[in-house]
Order: structure tokens, then sequence, then C-alpha cells
């Protein structure tokens, strides 16, 4: 039996027994709330592990999702089930409304929103008086859900007084909302959302050009996880009897940041990790004996793990001499100190600081890295994809008017503060081509592309597919109106496998919606099966499909640009745009780079074709535009342009030479 | 490494078997924060008693632990310590609670777990009456501060009649201590036929009180009542320095912070306030109190002498409770704090059947006088109050 | 009317302080796309550092020690939080890095100074002074003109001067910069130093007036992010009018309506931008090249 299963039933089954072995409700308690914060961890990891982007508001969040339950049951009675669904929705309205401001642009934005967030949400719930009874708090009571005692007075080895019926009971509710957290959370980090979230932070532009739209999916993430926060929230309240505005404060917020990267990022069990460290933190700082015990235990385990590592790697012995000398002076550190509740603070924002620096992938990555090491086959970072029985990929044939152009770029400008990058450059594109478009470095190419697939909004002119105006639209928008192109600068979704990133091109295939995802509907499935298929007849299409299970970045370069090109074919493109993809290859990988270009025109689909190998030219291309310092210069059959004066003059600078 | 190792082993092994032998008393209050001065102070003022007692040989022959949790002066931390104390250390009693909002939300689990609660600063009125009958058997909350009815009555007594002013302005903070004093400075102010011109809210942490101010200003007040604690209310004494506006402070017992006399420096001059005990040598037994706690914490001016008082003389009460009880069970340790035969000498007051089954308050309204600041130090507002036998003031039978 | 000015003199007061604070965050922004998640905590340490030498060296010379003082917590706080995440491009690096620095320096702060509020010396008289009605500190005066003044300098400073050249080439295309010999990790960590020394100062500036204590950085840096990002993190203009801006709502919304949802618009306004003028009123746009 694989060896994650075994760990999952031998967890299901610990969680079943611990409130009988357990017999203190302080610890029954405290496991409680760990549950509950993993709730949100496992939340915050979908923004802050897969996407990349640092909330400091999920305690507010939280809070949100508290306080509908405190205030529906102080202002109107209403009890535990109504408040679970609301409190869901009401969090995860609030995270969209600070979403979609704060995610349409990259940089801090979205930590400086949250933060500010977190700290309007605590004024507003102290303030408001009249509906949360501000800094007074709500207490709320534990609610019974079946009392044993209608069955019987006594029932053997169970004990029946109402405090500890309401406390196990309770136990099992969350425990309950856990695992369908997990299961659910699984499910869409599996699916093509997950191959999303990973997408986008790989490389955003490559995401927005193949149709995954970087803006929708953090919001989307953002706003799961504000539910998932929400539910957490409620049970919270429920929980604590009690809720006060300071619950939910910056410092939470601080908490589930470092539950999330101390456990381990993009894994389940890392959060469930970290938020049993930074539940238990507290307690263990209130006694300075069980803190001393627990720094020794760390030394120790970082000089021995320390010590392996530097017999492992002498060169790096200094590197890791540091993490190890932290844990030791730290534990001496403890020695000294009377009291270490006074430095509380002090002693997580160190441990922010040396996660962030030596353990960037949390315990629980660390973890697997050092199993991956001795037993590679217990560590999926992957789910492994059989792409072998694939059959041969065939475009779906584009519906194009014949004798009309696919493209036409009419007078376009593209200014730069004073640059012009494109002056008035004209560009018509008859579909089925492989149209060249050529010039020295700086001439226009990529900014044309650029143009093209949205990056760049053009300052004047027009540019027209299938007769419709493109000029201005976003990436994703052009990716499904039939635009795909590849990259100067090679751009993969790094840490996906081959298989996975042509996946993420398909995204424009799948009709299913979230829910369906989370469910686990058959359609949903069948949707993922169609993927997984047609992308292994993509691979196939470009040589690749024996390394389907390889993540991209162990890819020679050569392989790199195949594959780029297989993930723009996914989008059923009917223009292709490549750029430059035969730069730094070998011979005879563009040979088998020309095998393939050939046979996607024949296809039916128009290529545009930036290059400067000039044999790829003139060997492929069936017309050739040619730019210079922005304008056109020359356009015709290669050989006509190979020829022209100006083109000569443009490349050489001016004296005339044989054409390379 | 080892050797290190086992030795911290065997010593949690002793510590946990010399805990066998003592009697663990809860101690929660804020130790860090605004309210930092009075947790410290009563903390500081327990341990004193507690030093002492043990010295003399304990209670029932055993010593007494103190469990010290810092609540920070928020009510989920106290919840939490409440909780923490109960069911991990199992304490047998706790003592503390400086802040209202945080004895209000943690003492229900002290008395669901039938463990009584000397409150020995906090006081908000409803405190010592949150658990009363019909609705429940009995009641483990008592509390040898005095509450905010008794404070408030005085309060208006002093502002309205004594001196003579007829437009007061409340300002009160926005804890439940400073919402439900304002509520009670509110309802003696009825009783004396008067309304207040203003009743304006700040939060802890506030340091711009202009608003507040002006607000007052255009009502015409002739006076502030304040509820709040040391440096907001300092910040009401310096914003009206610099509004150029300076009305007489007349408020509640927090006046005495030490926080508020140093941060407001020469603005806080003259403010009055109702204290249980003023750092003054008025009687041996306070002569001696000062001194003691001088000498071991190494101050001249009690950072909170109010707290530092009634903590110590929580503890004594505590420690007559369980000697007559002769258990460390909760339920007799209430019955012998309601009926309590032994007479204790405290700091505060000589405590003669302090408690009854209805009655958990020890302080009553004769008790506290009047204190006013002058030149960095609490002073007798009104010396014919403590005048001769009026120096020691017990509760009225 | 009276009234109204008042709250006008007391918002320009306490909106220059934002205004300065918010003027850090650019400086480090404009060199190494990252800020100081801390920099509350970087005025208050000058308060702080600043309350413990007047006691030792009377008012003014305390003042070049503070200014000392920021450069060395500057460079320290890059050494320590930024250095690294920029090496590996973490975004999330320097973000949680210089939290926790902000939370140890805090801490610390609780333990060396306590936790109480302290009163700052004022070396002013503190007796308002009064035009029309209306009272104005001298403190408050000292505030307007020493922000302002700060920042004059260094805008000057970053135009004039060929240190202040490679501030602005670093800001521009650090790779370039780079190669023309510009030692941009040096800049980045210089323009940390800056950025701490111009909080350092706000902290001495504001603290005769509010009081001083370990927690008074955490709402302040918050303020100045949303002037930040309302001014624009790309123009030193910005901070100034997004800082009065915010500093005179506070102090209307506190009077009009309720101290309590005093910290409230501000926040709101910085929700607002964000959604309709991401680059600030003053800022420029960027534009992404691939």
């Amino acid at each position: 039996m694989p060896v994650r299963t075994l760990l999952t039933l031998a967890g299901i089954v610990g969680i079943a027994l611990f409130p009988f072995l357990a017999t203190s409700p302080y610890y029954l308690h405290l496991v409680v709330v760990i549950a509950i914060f993993s709730i949100v961890t496992i939340g915050l990891d979908i923004v802050f592990g897969y996407t990349g982007e640092v909330s400091i508001g999920h305690a507010a969040l939280m809070g949100i999702g508290g306080y509908t339950a405190g205030v529906l049951s102080f202002q109107l009675g209403i009890g535990f089930w109504p408040s679970l669904p609301l409190g869901i929705a009401i969090s995860a309205a609030f995270g969209a409304l600070l979403a979609l401001p704060a995610l349409r642009v990259t940089g801090p934005y979205l930590a400086m929103v949250t933060l500010a967030f977190g700290t309007i949400v605590q004024i507003l719930i102290n303030e408001m008086t009249f509906l949360t009874n501000g800094p007074l708090g709500i207490a709320l009571k534990k609610p019974l859900f079946v009392d044993l005692r209608d069955w019987g007075d006594t029932i053997p080895f169970l004990d029946m007084s109402a405090a500890r019926m309401r406390d196990m009971e309770f136990y099992f509710v969350v425990m309950a909302a856990l695992l369908l957290t997990l299961v659910v959370v699984n499910r869409l980090l599996a699916s093509r959302y997950g191959r999303a979230f990973e997408a986008l932070r790989d490389s955003p532009i490559a995401s927005d050009c193949m149709g995954v739209s970087v803006y929708r999916h953090k919001v989307l993430a953002f706003v799961l996880s504000s539910g998932l926060a929400g539910l957490a929230g409620v049970l919270f309240a429920y929980s604590e009897q009690y809720i006060a505005p300071n619950n939910f404060s910056f410092e939470l917020s601080i908490q589930f940041l470092l539950a999330v990267t101390m456990g381990g990022r993009k894994s389940r069990v890392g959060p469930m990790l970290g938020s049993a460290i930074v539940v238990y933190l507290p307690n263990l700082l209130a006694d300075i004996d069980q803190f001393r015990v627990v720094a020794g235990g760390i030394a120790a385990i970082a000089v021995v793990v320390g010590g392996i590592a530097m017999l492992r790697k002498p060169e790096d012995r200094a590197r890791i001499a540091i993490p190890v000398a932290l844990c030791v002076g730290f534990f001496a550190f403890s020695l000294v100190l009377q009291r270490i509740t006074d430095f509380k603070l002090t002693v997580f924002g160190m441990m922010i600081l040396f996660v962030v620096y030596y353990l960037p992938d949390g315990i629980f990555g660390f973890l697997r890295q050092t199993v991956a090491q001795f037993r590679p086959g217990w560590v999926h970072l992957h789910a492994t994809i059989d792409a072998a029985g694939a059959q041969a990929w065939t475009a779906t044939p584009p519906a194009i008017a014949e004798g009309k152009p696919l493209l036409e770029v009419g007078s376009v400008v593209m200014q730069f503060g004073g640059l012009r990058a494109l002056d008035r450059v004209d560009l018509t594109v008859m579909p089925g081509t492989i149209h060249g478009l050529i010039g020295p470095n700086g001439s226009g190419k990529s900014t044309m592309m650029n143009v093209l697939t949205g990056i760049y909004i053009p300052t004047g002119g027009s540019v027209l597919f299938q007769g419709a105006s493109i000029a201005g639209h976003k990436s994703p928008e052009i990716a499904a109106a039939g635009i795909a192109r590849t990259f100067q600068n090679v751009q993969l979704f790094a840490e996906l496998t081959l298989i996975e990133n042509i996946m993420v091109g398909l995204h424009h295939r799948y009709r299913g919606s979230v829910a369906g995802v989370a469910l686990g509907v058959p359609a949903a499935r069948a949707e993922e099966a169609d993927a997984r298929a047609r992308a292994g007849s993509l691979l196939r299409f470009v040589g690749l499909q024996d390394q389907a299970n390889e993540e991209a970045r162990n890819l020679p370069y050569g392989k790199q640009r195949l594959l780029e090109i297989a993930r723009a074919l996914a989008l059923d493109p009917k223009l292709l745009l490549l750029d430059e993809p035969a730069a730094g290859l070998t011979a005879p990988d563009i040979k088998e780079l020309m095998i393939i270009i050939r046979r996607v025109r024949d296809e039916g689909i128009t290529v545009v074709l930036i290059e400067h190998h000039m044999d790829v030219v003139m060997n492929l291309c069936d017309i050739v535009t040619v730019l210079d310092f922005g304008q056109k210069i020359a356009e015709g059959r290669p050989a006509e342009v190979q020829a022209d004066e100006r083109v000569i003059a443009a490349y050489l600078g001016g004296s005339h030479a044989e054409a390379a | 490494m080892k050797k290190l190792l086992s030795a911290l082993a065997a010593t949690t092994m002793f510590v946990s078997v010399a805990q066998a032998q003592s009697i663990k008393i809860g101690l929660s209050g804020p130790f860090t924060g605004g309210s930092a001065s009075m947790g410290v102070s009563m903390r500081d003022g327990v341990k004193l008693a507690v030093t002492e007692i043990n010295k003399a040989g304990g209670v029932l022959g055993k010593q007494i632990q103190l469990v010290e949790r810092d609540d920070e002066a928020r009510n989920e931390l106290g919840v939490q310590i409440a909780q923490e104390l109960i069911n991990k250390e199992q304490v047998v009693a706790n003592l503390g609670y400086i802040n209202t909002g945080v004895a209000l939300a943690s003492q229900r689990f002290f008395q669901e777990a039938e463990i009584p609660v000397i409150n020995n600063v906090a006081t908000g009125t409803l405190i010592a009456k949150q658990f009363v009958a019909p609705d429940h058997k009995a009641n483990y909350i008592f509390r040898t501060s005095a509450n905010d009815a008794i404070q408030s009555a005085m309060i208006v007594d002093e502002a309205i009649v004594r001196r003579g002013f007829k437009a007061p302005a409340i300002l009160a903070d926005s804890t439940n201590y400073g919402q439900l004093g304002r509520a009670d400075l509110v309802k003696a102010l009825e009783a004396k036929g008067v309304k207040p011109v203003a009743e304006e809210k700040f939060n802890i942490g506030d340091t711009d009180m202009t608003a507040q101010l002006l607000r007052a200003k255009n009502a015409n007040a002739d006076v502030i009542l304040t509820y709040g604690i040391g440096p907001e209310l300092a910040q009401i004494a310096n914003g009206m320095a610099k509004l150029g506006w300076k009305l007489p402070l007349i408020g509640s017992w927090t006046l005495s912070m030490a926080t508020f006399i140093d941060n407001a420096g020469a603005n806080g001059d003259g403010a009055e306030m109702p204290q249980t005990f003023i750092q003054l040598p008025t009687t041996p037994k306070r002569k001696a109190f000062i001194e003691a706690y001088q000498a071991a914490y190494k101050v001249d001016r009690f950072p909170s002498p109010v707290s530092a008082a009634q903590g110590y003389d929580s503890v004594y009460l505590l420690a007559a409770a369980i000697t007559q009880a002769k258990s460390t069970d909760g339920r007799k340790i209430r019955e012998a704090l309601e009926n309590l035969q032994t007479k204790v000498e405290g700091v505060v007051t000589v405590y003669d059947h302090p408690f009854s089954a209805t009655d958990h308050e020890a302080i009553t309204n004769n008790i506290p006088v009047f204190g006013i600041v002058k030149a960095g130090r609490v002073e007798i507002a009104h010396p014919e109050d403590i005048a001769g036998d009026k120096a020691l003031r017990v509760k009225a039978k | 009317m009276e009234i109204l000015a008042q709250l006008i003199v007391s918002g320009i007061a306490v909106g220059m302080i934002y205004g300065v604070i918010a003027f850090g965050y650019q400086l480090t922004f404009a060199t190494s796309k990252t800020l100081n998640f801390g920099q509350g905590e970087a005025l208050m340490l000058g308060s702080l550092v600043g309350l413990t030498a007047v006691t030792i060296t009377g008012y003014w010379l305390m003042l070049p020690i503070v200014l000392a003082f920021g450069l060395i917590q500057g460079s320290v706080v890059e050494w320590l939080g930024v250095r690294q995440a920029i090496k590996t491009k973490s975004e999330a690096g320097w973000i949680m890095a210089t939290i926790a620095l902000g939370i140890i320096f805090k801490n610390l702060a609780e333990n060396i100074w306590g936790r109480d509020a302290l009163k700052f010396p004022s070396p002013l008289p503190e007796a308002p002074l009064s035009f029309m009605g209306v009272n104005v500190l001298p403190m408050e005066i000292v505030i307007v003109f020493g922000a302002l003044g700060l920042m004059l300098l260094v805008e000057l400073f970053n135009r004039r001067s060929i240190y202040g050249k490679a501030v602005v080439a670093t800001a521009n295309d650090r790779d370039a910069a780079g190669l023309m010999g510009i030692n941009t990790s040096l800049v980045i960590t210089f323009s940390y130093a800056l950025s701490s020394m111009t909080a350092a100062f706000a902290g001495v500036l504001v603290a005769p007036v509010t009081l001083t204590g370990a927690s008074m950085g955490g709402a302040l840096g918050l303020k100045a992010f949303a002037v930040a990002i309302i001014g624009g993190l790309s123009s030193g203009m910005g901070v100034v009018v997004g800082g009065l801006i915010l500093g005179i709502t506070e102090t209307m919304t506190g009077y009009y309506i309720s101290t309590g949802y005093k910290d409230v618009p501000g926040l709101v306004l910085l929700l607002l931008v964000l959604s309709f003028k991401p680059s600030g009123l003053f800022g420029k746009a960027t534009i992404k090249k691939v």
C-alpha cells in the first residue's frame, strides 16, 4: 500500500481515538484550535504558497466569519448550522472586495491592502456596538448536537456530563470540517486550478498569453481562502464561546503566515504542522522549563542534521554552520533568561527570519527533500500522468474565410516616452501562410509581437484579427480569440511537468466550474481525462512524450523551445506567433524545428515567425516583412527581400556584402 | 548535551514533586501594555503577601505557589488563561483581574468550575453580580476593590455637591470599564438631577483628544469627569493645555496611576480621584506595608498604590478562608469567605465579616477617600477625611 | 469656522508626519522595489533613542545621534531582511523579513524602555500659540517645516550630488547601473539607511506632541502606507500631498463623525486609490517589458 495512504489512514484513526485518550478538556480544546487554525492556513497556503501573494488579513477574514456567527447569535438568536454557510459566504464576499482592486497590480499591494483591511475590520467591529457589542465582545454557547442521555443514563466508558459531551461532539464536528477542507482543497489543487496557480506564479506573462488570466485566478485563490477563513471563524467563535475585536488582530495574521512558511508551503501537512506549532507556542513560552527542553531538542536536531550535511558536502561547511550555531545559541539564550514571556515576540520574529533564510520550504518541505534523497519513490511532487497511449495530434480546423487576410495591422504606432518602437507599420498576414518578420536588433519585431498579444496597448493605428479589432485587448482575451505565441526568453512554467505545462494551455476547453471540481462530479473528471489525452498527443507531436512527467526546468534548452510550441498549440490557435524559436539551437534541433513548423502550417494554422537564422527564414517562409528602427523597409518573397539593398544596408550598416 | 537534558528532566521532576506539596493560586492580570502599572503593582503586592505568609509557614502547612499569567488587558487572552489555569494548572483559586472586560469575559469559567475568584482591582459594578440567584446557586466571584457604583457616586458628589459644578462633560474609554463606568456616572448624575453636557469616547492608544475636548468646550462644560486609564488620561490633560482651555479633572481611581501623573506633568496637578489607599503612612500597618514594598521592589513611589494594597489584602483574605475551610476545595473556600470568622488586618481596612452569601463586596462607600495629584504624587484631597479616627475606615455593618 | 481651522491645522501637522514616513517607503521602493514593513518601528526606535540621548546631551546634540542611529538601523534592516530576498527574487521573503524585524525591534524596545508611554521633552515652550482663534503648538510648526526641510534636502541630494545620481540610476535600471560600475547593492543599502534616518527624524519630531513608547510605530507605519499609495510610490511630491489629505481627513472625521472612526477614511482611500489609479495620484504608470 502506498505510504501516503497508510499515513492518511493512520491519521484518521488517530483523530477518531484522540478524545477518548485525552481526558483533560484543556488538551482537547487545544487540538480543536489547531484544527481550526489548520483550516485557515490550508486556505492561506493557496494564496501564499501557490500564487505567491502575501496576505496579512486572514485573521480579519476569520474574524468576519466569527462575528457573523456572533452577531447572528447575539442579535437574532440564530445558531450554529445556519451560521456556517453564512459565515463562509460573507467572508468570501469580503475577500472578493479586497482582492478585486488589490490584485490588479503586481507588487506588495495585496500585503498593504490586507494589512489596512485587518485594521479597518478591527476598528469597525470595535465601534459598531449596536451590531457587534463592541469591545464588550459576544458570548456564545457551544451547542449540544446529540444528547446521548436520550438513549440511556449511562454508556460504559463514556463521560456523560453535558460539558464533556459538548466538547467531544464539537471536536468531531471540527475534525469533519477539517477533513472536508482537505478533500476539497486537494481536489482543487490537483485540477486545472492548481496548475493555473502554479503557472501564474512561474510566468505570469505566459499564463496570460495561454488564456489563463493571472488576475482572475489570483482573485479566485483569494476568495477561496477567504471562504475557508470564514468557516474557521464560525467554528472558532463556538469553540471559544467568546469573541472580542482583539481576537482577530495583526498578530494572528502574522501567526498564520508563520504557520504556512514554517510548516511548509504547497502541502496540506505543512500548514497543519505550522498551526500546531503556532497554537502551542504561547503555552511553551509561558513555561520556561519546558521551553528550555524544546530549545535543547531543536539544538540537538540542528547539530545532528547539520553534522550529516557537513559530512556530505564539506565545501558548504561555513554556510551550514551558521543556522546550526544559531540554534545552539538560541538554546544557550534560553538557559540564561528567567522569563521568556517578555521576549515572546522576539522569539516569534526570529523564527520568521530563520524560516525565511534557512527553511524556505518549511519543515515539511525540508523533510520531503530529505526523504526524497533516501527514498525517492515515497515523494510525489506531481501526479504522474500516463500519456503513453496518446494518439497523434490534429488541430481543430480553424474556421477562417478563404482569401481574406487573417491579421491586418494598419499603421500601428508604439511609443514609449520619446522612443517610437513601431512607426506606422502595416502588416497583412494571409491564412495558411508562414509569414516571416525579420530585422536587426531593436527594429521592433518583439514589440510587434507584444502588441499583437495584448502585452502592449498600441499608441496608434489599428490591429484587426479576422476583421475584429484586438488593439488594447488583454492577453487572455486575445488568446481566446485564437492567437498563441512563444517567447524570445523561454517562458515555461518551470516547476510544472511537461504535460502539466501543456494542460495549462488546454484550459480553454474546460466548461465546468469550481464547484464541479470541488465536488468531484463525473463531468469534471471526464474533462480532465480528455485534457490529459490531448496534452499527451501534443507532446507526441513535438517528440517529447517520453519526458511527460519531468519538470520543465530540467529539459535541455532546445527541447524547452519545442515544449513552448506544443503549449501554444494547445490553445487551438488560428495564428501562431513564434518569437526567435531557433535562437540558441544546434543544427539538428533546427532541422527538427523546421519540420514541426511545416507540419503546423499543414494542419491549417497560420504562422508568423521572427527569426535571425536566415536559412530558417528563407526555407520556411512564404512571405517576409523586414523592419528597421520601427519602420517597414521591405516586404516580399524571401529571395526578393534577401537581395533588397535597403535590407542589406540595415543589417550591415551601409556597405554592401552578401547576406548571411 | 545529554547530561544537560537529563539534568533538566530531573529538575522538572523535582519541580513537579515540589508542587504536590504546595497550594497553587492563579494570578492573572496585565503585566504588559497600558494597564501594566496596575497589573505589576497588584502582582507585587500579592507576591509580598505570599512571601510573608510562606515565611510564616504557609497555609495548612503548605507553601503558596503563584501561577502568573499575563492577560495583556485583552479579553480573549483572559479567556484562554482562565481555561489554562483551571484545566492545566488546576489552581484552587484565582487572584486578579485589573480590567473589567477581562474579568467579565473570563470569570465564568471559574464560576462553572466552582473555583473562587477574588477581584482585587477591577471595578466594574457588574463583576460581583455576574452570577447571582436565582439563576445561579452560588456566586464564586468576590471583590476587594471599590466598585464603580461607589466611585461614580463619590465622583458626582465631589463634583456637583462639594465643588458646585453644573455642566459636567464625561470622557470615557471604549473598553468595558470605560463604558460601564460612564453609564454609572450618568445614573449617579441623574440621581442629583444633572445631565452631562457631553459624553465622549476614546480608544486605548489614542493620543489626540482634540476632537472630544472641542466638543466638550462647545457644550460649555465646566468640569471633566473621566473613566479611563493612565496614558490616555494624560493625553486629556495635555490636550486641554494645548487648547489653552483647562478644566478640573475629577474621575475614577485610575487618575492615581503613575503613567497619568508622569505623562501629564504639571497639567495633571489638581486631578481628583477616589482612593482606597493613598501612599501615606497614616496607620502603622500602612507604614509597614509601604516600607516593605519599597524595600522589596526598590521603588519610592508605587506605580499604582491602590492596586498594590488591594492585591496584598486579597491574599490575606484568601489565606484566612483556606485556613478556616481546612481544605482547598472551591466550594468550601467560598463558604469560608462568605462566613469569615477571623478578623483580617489589611492595608486598606480591617476586614470583619467582609462577605456574606449575598454580599461579595469588601469595600463600602465610606471606605475610599479623595486623593489629589500634587507635584508628582497623590496626596489627600480633603485632610479632614482622615483626621484622627477616620484614618482607618471600616465596612459599615 | 474656528473649529474647522483648528482641525485643518492639527491635520496638517499629523499629515506631515505620515508624509515623512511615506517618503521613506518611496526611497527604498524606488531603488529596490521593496519597502520596510517595519518602518513604523524605525520611527519608534528613533524617538526612544532620542529620549535616552536627550538626557545625556541635551536636545540639539541629540539630533545628529538619532540621525546616525537611523542610518545604522536602516542598514541593518537591509542587510538582515532585504538583501537575501532581493537576491532570490522572492517577493514574500522581504515582506516577511521586514515584518519580523519590526516585531523584534518592538519587543526589544518594550524590554529596554518598558511598555508604557513616555514623555518626550520639548525643545520649545509647550504653550500653544494663537493665530486668529486657532491654537498651534510651536512644536507642530517645527514638525511641518522640519519634515518638509528633510524631504527637500534628500530630493536635492538625489538630483545634484553624484551619489544621488547613482541612486536614481539604480532606481531606473539596476542591471544597467551595475554594468556602469555602480555598486547597486551599496546603493540599495544606502537607500534603506536614508529611509530609516528620515523615519527616526520623524520620530523625534512627533514625540513631543504625542507620547513616545514602544507601540507608537505600528499605527503610524500603516497610515503611511495609505499615504504612499495615495500619493504614489514613485513621487516625492505625492507623499506630501497624500499626507496632507490623510491628516486633514482624519481630524475632520474624528470631530464630525467620531474619533473611533478616525482611522477608517485613510484606509478606505487606500482601497479606492488602488482600485482606480494604482500608481497613485501623482505616480507614473510603469511599462512592462517582455
